[in-house]
C-alpha cells in the first residue's frame, strides 16, 4: 500500500517538470516585451536594456527555465510585473478566499449530488427521478457565468452579489459552482448505482434476506461510489485552483480572479505562477483520487 | 414423506421494452421437493428453470411478475408473503447458491464479512460470535486456512474456493431448503466433483432438501433423487432418477439423453435435437415440443398434451410416451 502510494508520488515529478516547461515555453513565445509592458511608453533605450539585464531576460531560454525551477523549488515564483510584488505572496493572499469557496461548493455538491443520485436510482423512472435528473442536467449544461448573472439578478435584494466580506457573499457563488458539480455527481451516482443494482452480488445480498436499505447501504454504495469519488477528488482540486469565471463575476479576490487579472494585464510571472499552482493542485487531486481508489477498492491494492 | 416445498401451477411473465405483450417464461409449473431429498430441475437455457427458483425466492427482476400459482413452504404460500416476511425466510430457512461464484460475491467486502452477515441478521449474533461461527463453517466447507481466509477478498480466491464460500454462506443458517442454480457450471470438472461431494456431505449432516437446477445430466445422475425436465416453460417429464435414466419417456428427454457423449459406438456422430427453443411470445399451438419432435403427428400439432402419469409417479407430457417401436434418430438409448 505505502509502496503503491510512493510510486504514484514519484510519477508526478516528471509530470510536474514537463508541465512547468510547457507553461514556461508558451508564455515565452507570446509576443510582447515585458519591459515595455512594465515601463509604459517613452522610456530611454538604455534604461530598457539595463532593466532587461537586471531581470535576466537576455539569458538563453534554457538557463532561465532552470533558474525558474530552482527558484520555484525555493517557493519563489518571481515578481509580478504589474503589482511589483512576489507572485507567491499574491497567490497566498488570494488562496483563502478560493479555499473557502471550493470547500463550500464541494460540500454543497456532495450533499446535494450523492443523495439525489441515490434516490433517482432507487426510484428509477419516477417523476422524482426525471425532475432531479432534469435539474442536474441543467446545472451541468448551463454556462456558469449565465447562471451566475441570473442568480445575481434574482437575489440582488436579498443577498450580496459581489465581494467576499461576509459569509453571505459566498452563498451565490457556492450555488453556481456547486450546482454544476452536484449535477455531474448526481448523474454519475445514479448511473453507477443502477449498474451495480443489476449485478449478481446484489442478488446474492438480497438472497440473504437483507432489507433493501441494507442492500444499498452495505453492498451497492461502496461499489457504485468508487468512480464518483474519483470525480469528486478531481473536482475539488479544480475548484481549489480557482473558479476563474465565477470569481470574476462575483468580484471575489481569489486565485481564479488573480489569473484573469494577469491575463488582462499581460503579467507573465503572475499568470505563470497561477497556472503552475493550478496544475500542481490538479495533479495532487488526481493523486488523491488514485490513493482513495486503492483504499476503497481492494482489487486495486498492489500486493 | 412430506414435501418441504410444493410449487403449484406457477406462471411467470416478463415485460420487455417496446413490446406490449408480456412473455410467459413459466407456464403452469408444478413441482415438489420432498424433505431431505435432492430434486433436479433440468432443461436447456431459457426454459424457465432459473425463473422458477427466483420466483420462489421472491428475487425476480423488476420486469418479472408472478401471474398465478402457489409455492407452499412450511404451510405458507411464499408467493403471497409480504417483502418483510419473505426476508425472514430468505437466507435463513431457504437459501440459494448461484452459478457464477466470480460475480456473485461482492468484490469490495471480505468473504468472512459476507458470510457472517447472515448470522448477524438471522441468528442475532454479535460480530465476534458470527466470526467464530463463520470460521467454523469455512472449515466445514473445506476452505484451508479458514482464519486467514476470513479476511480475504473474493478476487484473492480461486473459483472453487469462491463457490465453497457461497455454499458456506448458504448453509450457515442450516436452511430447510437449498436452491442451487447451476452451482458447478462455471467450474472445471475436478472442482465440480469436489463441490458436489461437499453438497452431499452437508446435506447428510443437516438434512437440508436441495432443489438443484442444472442442464448437466451427469450432475443429475450423481446428485438427484427425483428429476423434473422442463421445456419452454413447462414440465414435460417427472420421474425418479433411476426411472429417468432407464426408461425416460418424453422425446425431449430422450433427445437429451441421446445427445450425451458416450464411449460407444465409435465413430458415430453425436445425436442432436434439431431446431431451436420456441420464442416465448410465439409458442407453437399443441405440444410445445412438436416442431422439433421426430415423432410429432397432426394431433401433437393441434392439441396440447397433459402431464399423464405413466405409473409410479412417472409423469410425461406426451401423446406417445416412449415407444420402443420407434427408436430415436435410429439410435435408441
Amino acid at each position: 500500500m505505502a509502496k503503491h502510494i510512493a510510486k504514484r508520488i514519484l510519477i508526478t515529478i516528471p509530470v510536474l517538470l514537463g508541465l512547468v516547461f510547457l507553461v514556461f515555453f508558451m508564455l515565452n513565445v507570446v509576443p510582447g516585451d515585458p519591459v515595455t509592458v512594465m515601463m509604459r511608453e517613452h522610456v530611454k533605450e538604455d534604461l530598457i536594456d539595463r532593466m532587461r539585464q537586471s531581470m535576466h531576460l537576455d539569458d538563453p531560454f534554457i538557463v532561465r527555465y532552470f533558474r525558474y525551477i530552482w527558484d520555484m523549488l525555493h517557493g519563489d515564483l518571481g515578481i509580478s510585473w504589474k503589482l511589483n510584488r512576489p507572485v507567491t505572496g499574491l497567490i497566498a493572499n488570494a488562496f483563502p478566499y478560493t479555499l473557502k469557496l471550493a470547500v463550500a461548493s464541494s460540500l454543497f455538491s456532495w450533499i446535494m449530488g450523492i443523495p439525489v443520485g441515490i434516490i433517482s436510482a432507487v426510484k428509477k423512472n419516477s417523476l422524482l427521478d426525471h425532475l432531479s435528473m432534469g435539474i442536474s442536467l441543467f446545472g451541468v449544461s448551463m454556462p456558469v457565468f449565465w447562471v451566475a448573472l441570473i442568480l445575481q439578478n434574482t437575489f440582488k435584494n436579498v443577498l450580496p452579489i459581489s465581494g467576499a466580506d461576509s459569509w453571505q457573499c459566498y452563498i451565490l457563488p457556492t450555488i453556481v459552482l456547486g450546482w454544476s458539480s452536484a449535477g455531474r455527481i448526481a448523474r454519475l451516482t445514479r448511473s453507477n448505482l443502477l449498474d451495480v443494482l443489476r449485478s449478481d452480488y446484489i442478488r446474492t445480498a438480497r438472497s440473504k434476506g437483507l432489507s433493501p436499505l441494507k442492500v444499498i447501504n452495505r453492498h451497492a454504495l461502496k461499489n457504485a461510489l468508487i468512480p464518483v469519488i474519483t470525480v469528486m477528488a478531481i473536482q475539488i482540486s479544480s475548484l481549489l485552483s480557482g473558479a476563474a469565471i465565477t470569481e470574476s463575476v462575483f468580484a471575489m479576490p481569489g486565485v481564479g480572479g488573480l489569473a484573469v487579472e494577469a491575463i488582462k494585464k499581460r503579467d507573465m510571472p503572475l499568470l505563470q505562477g497561477t497556472v503552475i499552482f493550478t496544475a500542481v493542485l490538479i495533479i495532487a487531486g488526481n493523486l488523491l483520487a488514485d490513493v482513495l481508489y486503492s483504499v476503497i477498492d481492494p482489487r486495486i491494492r498492489v500486493e | 414423506m412430506s414435501n418441504i416445498l410444493e410449487i403449484k401451477n406457477l406462471c411467470v411473465s416478463f415485460a420487455s421494452d417496446g413490446v406490449k405483450e408480456r412473455a410467459m417464461a413459466v407456464s403452469g409449473v408444478s413441482l415438489a421437493v420432498p424433505e431431505g431429498k435432492t430434486v433436479g430441475l433440468v432443461g436447456e437455457s431459457g426454459c424457465g428453470k432459473s425463473v422458477t427458483s427466483l420466483s420462489v425466492m421472491g428475487l425476480l427482476s423488476d420486469n418479472g411478475r408472478v401471474e398465478s400459482g402457489e409455492a407452499l413452504f412450511g404451510g405458507q404460500d411464499l408467493l403471497r408473503l409480504s417483502d418483510r416476511e419473505m426476508r425472514r425466510i430468505r437466507g435463513n430457512r431457504i437459501s440459494m447458491i448461484f452459478q457464477e461464484p466470480m460475480t456473485s460475491l461482492n468484490p469490495v467486502i471480505t468473504v468472512g464479512k459476507q458470510v457472517s452477515e447472515a448470522l448477524r441478521l438471522h441468528g442475532g449474533m454479535d460480530a465476534k460470535a458470527a466470526k467464530a461461527r463463520t470460521i467454523e463453517i469455512f472449515e466445514k466447507v473445506g476452505i484451508p486456512e479458514a482464519e486467514r481466509r476470513f479476511k480475504s477478498y473474493p478476487h484473492q480466491l480461486s473459483g472453487g474456493l469462491r463457490q465453497r464460500v457461497m455454499i458456506g454462506m448458504a448453509m450457515v443458517m442450516r436452511p430447510a431448503l437449498l436452491i442451487a442454480d447451476e452451482p458447478t457450471t462455471a467450474l472445471d470438472v475436478s472442482i465440480e466433483a469436489q463441490i458436489l461431494r461437499l453438497m452431499r456431505d452437508l446435506q447428510r449432516d443437516t438434512g437440508t432438501s436441495i432443489l438443484l437446477i442444472t442442464h448437466n445430466l451427469g450432475v443429475v445422475a450423481e446428485m438427484c433423487d427425483e428429476v423434473y425436465v422442463m421445456y419452454a416453460g413447462e414440465v414435460v417429464e417427472r420421474a425418479n432418477v433411476t426411472t429417468l435414466f432407464d426408461t425416460c419417456a418424453h422425446p425431449y428427454t430422450r433427445g437429451l439423453m441421446a445427445s450425451l457423449p458416450r464411449m460407444t459406438p465409435k465413430g458415430q456422430r453425436l445425436y442432436n435435437i434439431r431446431g431451436t427453443v420456441p420464442n416465448l411470445r410465439a409458442m407453437p399451438s399443441g405440444c410445445r415440443f412438436s416442431p422439433r419432435c421426430e415423432f410429432a403427428t397432426e394431433m401433437c400439432r393441434g392439441e396440447k398434451p397433459e402431464l399423464n402419469d405413466l405409473g409410479g409417479g412417472h409423469l410425461c407430457r406426451c401423446f406417445y410416451p416412449k415407444d420402443d417401436e420407434r427408436p430415436l434418430g435410429g439410435i435408441d438409448r
